[in-house]
């Protein structure tokens, strides 16, 4: 099977052995960049790309529903990110009729971050709550604002990790316009989700010709075992190349009684006719908009791709239950909207 | 699905298993949970298609799983030699909520600190309650109705000598009383949590346990009735057991036997009027049968 | 209408083979025809059967089955009673074997009723429904003639019969699937099983006996069948899910 996909990748994607690399977006802090060509998506990683020709990294996965390598795959999503960072907000806003915001903020309010009982002694408890693929900021933000606010717990630092320079560097900029004390608790860190033992804080993007995603050979540091509270993931793990290697990494880093909670788009499919009006809307309408709206017309369709091809509720309740989390009786899942997106949470154990 | 034991079979034995019944009507019921397991399949690749040229029908989409049937926490079928279906809380669970139910209710309610507090008594952390849910205070309820209802069999045997001697309807009253006396510890905090669960996303989860805790009461009673006065038998039971919680948690004489009063009147009241629908339906079914018979004896033929 | 008939002929005498699955388990033979109890020295108690937790979905199968069983078994017992008078004013020679027929409907009601208060299923909620339905089809059918009887008792046992085979068949695989795993099966299912046999035999033999009685020779009678089986169809339907 995999050997039959492959002539038929190159047969589809012709230019895919011969084109170098050229992500689109190489200004994230300007936010009114129009793009003005086209941007193919059958492009091949460039010597800037750091495969080596091992065998993990040429595994196959799935790009939306093509087959590509693992390590063609990160250069493929992150040339998707790149160019829709400045307008990663309207994209979301299409894809589900800015519904986004209020999923986000249930799914931060039902996590109560930075909460601590008021009748207890000791001060409230600090917490280290880890954001990852959150570089522009969305749900971080949301985090602090809840700790340091609501819960008038200033303990609570966020850790933003993101393999994209340009979604980290859109976020940091946004940063700026809240209040310093949440400013002070907020960090920003590249990282592969799959291998958090190699970060590095964002190093702001200077010229064209940069790489936007991470490099692991230029890591300084690295997140180390059972030092998260809270690891939080909304939206990007469908994007994740080897999803359990990422569960393994939030299983390794988060402290015992630690919490983890993704949100991600989901199988809508106990509603048989909402389900296919949804279905229609994102295989038809989506790719249109964006083609009309952001001129990328590809990366809305790898995007509705990417959401039909993720695991199905109980498949991905499963996966987090094989890295070794504890998941609640009642599914171990929250459908939001019908199912269009759900939270899965699940906590480490106490050995 | 072949097994090494239908080796054994006869070839003709084998394949009337699969004969259908009749020509006319193919025995493919959907009865409402499907036997067979859903197959779930692994994410397969599918060959590419051009990437550049995207037509406006939607492309071939991988094949996705059937949905499963929805997760259902009625009890149905219960048998009585196979093991007992698995409890709706996981083990992490269970320690968590048992542990909050023992040591923190009784002091902090039930509400977001006590869970805490009992997380740290675990050695786990803060947010750790956060992984039972959207609404972790809802489940902590569920969980104490759970725990009071399951624990209802053993609270029976143990009063069994009292049980003994008494009438169904007595039996009843009895057991019912036991269950509100379950409530005892916490009921200081019990109308604060029956709130949570009159919240529209909680509704479906205490009605269900309402009607499994009335059905629980009725089989410990011994009631083997089959007809349509399970029903009503239930529903009134219910409703009876709802107003008894309810008027409990405001009883403050010794021993609450306000509430035992209470409980006891409404269930009489219950028996009359079952017994005066009983006896005009008896009534009913006389007469007519009367009449019909007097127009056969007239010579009408029906 | 003969061939539905024959091959329901054909899977009631194929099915009670003795199959190999069942039997390789116990000493008790789960075929129709009973055997004379034979005197045999006390055994030694049998070691604990490893029987596999019913599933939810399994559970909701067999409630809906006892359900829709009780259902039928009622509405059967009522036609039966509707259908008594009319008939014996005309036709008293057939005392006999309605009463005989009547009979073994009322014992599978209790068989049903007591299956279902044993293992704490719900019964069929549109109980007062199905009975003033099955009293309206017995008399109606009845004041129409004997033959209009005898077809209505024709198109509801063969509808019957099939429910009870497709019923014996989900069951039979269920337990298989058991075996096959490495379970044991307990005498629950198997009782239950050759209960559902044995009344499935009854049910076809009352078949036998309508179109004995000409219950082909009603006027009209694909009208008749038809209306009466898709109606059966229906309450089978319904029944399963209320």
């Amino acid at each position: 099977m995999a050997a039959a996909a492959r002539p038929a990748l190159k047969r589809a994607l012709p230019s895919l052995r011969s084109s170098t690399f050229l992500p689109r977006q190489q200004q994230p802090q300007c936010h009114h960049h129009v793009p003005t060509s086209r941007r193919s998506l059958s492009t091949t990683p460039s010597h800037r790309n750091d495969t080596q020709p091992t065998t993990p990294s040429d595994e196959e996965t799935h790009f939306g529903f093509s087959t590509v390598t693992t390590s063609q795959k990160r250069a493929l999503v992150a040339s998707v990110f790149t160019s829709v960072a400045d307008s990663y907000d309207k994209m979301n806003d299409l894809m589900s009729f800015g519904w986004h915001r209020i999923w986000k903020d249930h799914f931060v309010s039902t996590l109560n971050p930075g909460f601590s009982p008021l009748s207890s002694t000791s001060p409230t408890s600090p917490q280290h709550i880890l954001d990852i693929a959150g570089g522009t900021g969305d749900i971080a933000f949301r985090l602090l604002h809840h700790a340091h606010t609501v819960n008038s717990n200033p303990n609570v630092k966020v850790t933003i990790s993101d393999i994209n320079r340009a979604m980290l560097s859109v976020g940091k900029s946004r940063s700026a316009a809240l209040p310093a004390s949440q400013q002070a608790a907020l960090s920003f860190v590249e990282a592969n989700a799959e291998d958090l033992r190699k970060t590095r804080p964002l190093t702001p993007i200077l010229s064209q010709t940069e790489q936007t995603f991470f490099d692991p050979a230029t890591a300084t540091s690295g997140l180390e075992d059972d030092s998260v509270d809270l690891y939080t993931v909304a939206f990007g793990i469908r994007n994740f190349s080897d999803i359990p290697a990422a569960l393994a990494e939030a299983y390794r880093v988060l402290k015992p009684g630690g919490v983890f909670a993704c949100l991600e788009f989901s199988k809508a499919d106990k509603h048989p006719l909402f389900n296919s009006v949804y279905k229609e809307w994102s295989f038809r309408a989506i790719p249109l908009i964006g083609q009309l709206v952001a001129g990328d017309r590809d990366s809305y369709q790898y995007l509705v791709e990417s959401i039909e091809r993720f695991p199905r509720q109980e498949e991905f309740r499963d996966l987090i239950k094989g890295a070794g989390f504890r998941v609640s009786g009642d599914g171990g899942w929250e459908d939001l909207t019908g199912g269009v997106a759900a939270i899965h949470r699940g906590m480490k154990p106490r050995e | 699905m072949a097994s090494p034991a239908a080796v054994n079979c006869s070839g003709a034995a084998r394949r009337i298993l699969l004969l259908p019944t009749t020509t006319t009507q193919p025995a493919t019921r959907s009865f409402p949970g499907r036997l067979s397991a859903v197959t779930s399949r692994p994410i397969t690749t599918l060959p590419s298609t051009p990437r550049t040229k995207s037509k406006s029908t939607p492309k071939t989409q991988p094949p996705t799983t059937p949905p499963p049937q929805p997760l259902q926490t009625r009890r149905t079928y219960h048998s009585t030699t196979h093991p007992p279906p698995p409890s709706p809380f996981t083990q992490a669970e269970t320690t968590l909520l048992t542990s909050a139910l023992t040591s923190h209710i009784p002091t902090h309610g039930f509400t977001l600190p006590s869970l805490t507090l009992a997380a740290r008594d675990l050695s786990l952390l803060d947010i750790s309650p956060s992984f039972l849910g959207p609404s972790p205070v809802a489940r902590l309820i569920h969980f104490h109705l759970y725990t009071t209802r399951t624990t209802l069999p053993s609270l029976a045997s143990q009063h069994s000598d009292l049980l003994s001697g008494l009438s169904v309807s007595g039996k009843i009253e009895l057991l019912t009383w036991l269950r509100l006396k379950q409530n005892e510890p916490i009921i200081q905090h019990w109308q604060q949590a029956l709130a949570v669960m009159a919240q529209p996303s909680q509704v479906p989860v205490a009605v269900r346990e309402l009607a499994m805790l009335a059905d629980e009461i009725y089989y410990l009673a011994g009631d083997k009735s089959v007809d349509p006065s399970w029903y009503t038998k239930r529903a009134a039971l219910s409703g009876i057991y709802a107003a008894a919680e309810l008027f409990m948690t405001t009883d403050k004489s010794e021993g609450f036997q306000e509430t035992r009063r209470f409980l006891r009147r409404r269930l009489q009241e219950a028996e009359e009027l079952g017994g005066a629908v009983r006896s005009v339906g008896e009534w009913v079914g006389f007469t007519a049968s009367a009449g019909v018979n007097v127009l056969r004896s007239k010579g009408v033929r029906i | 209408m003969a061939s539905p008939r024959r091959l329901l002929r054909t899977a009631r005498q194929l099915t009670s083979i003795k199959t190999p699955l069942l039997t390789s388990q116990f000493p008790r033979h789960v075929s129709t025809t009973p055997s004379p109890p034979s005197p045999s020295p006390p055994s030694p108690p049998l070691p604990p059967k490893n029987l596999k937790p019913l599933t939810e979905s399994q559970r909701e199968m067999l409630s809906s089955f006892l359900r829709v069983n009780q259902a039928g078994e009622l509405a059967a017992t009522l036609i039966y009673t509707a259908q008594t008078p009319p008939i014996l004013a005309r036709e008293p020679h057939l005392r006999p074997l309605m009463k005989h027929m009547y009979d073994q409907e009322a014992d599978h009601l209790r068989v049903f009723n007591s299956l279902i208060a044993k293992h704490r299923v719900r019964p069929t909620a549109l109980y007062p429904l199905w009975s003033v339905l099955a009293t309206g089809l017995g008399w109606s059918t009845a004041v129409m003639g004997k033959e209009a009887a005898m077809a209505c008792t024709e198109a509801v046992e063969t509808e019957i019969g099939g429910h009870y085979n497709a019923q014996i068949r989900e069951l039979l695989k269920m337990v298989s699937e058991w075996e096959a795993e490495g379970y044991d099966v307990g005498e629950e299912f198997t009782e239950l099983i050759s209960t559902l046999r044995r009344i499935r035999d009854e049910e076809l033999e009352h078949l036998d006996h309508a179109v004995e009685h000409d219950a082909q020779k009603a006027e009209p009678h694909w009208l008749l069948t038809g209306v009466i089986r898709a109606g059966c169809r229906g309450a089978i339907w319904v029944s399963e899910r209320v």
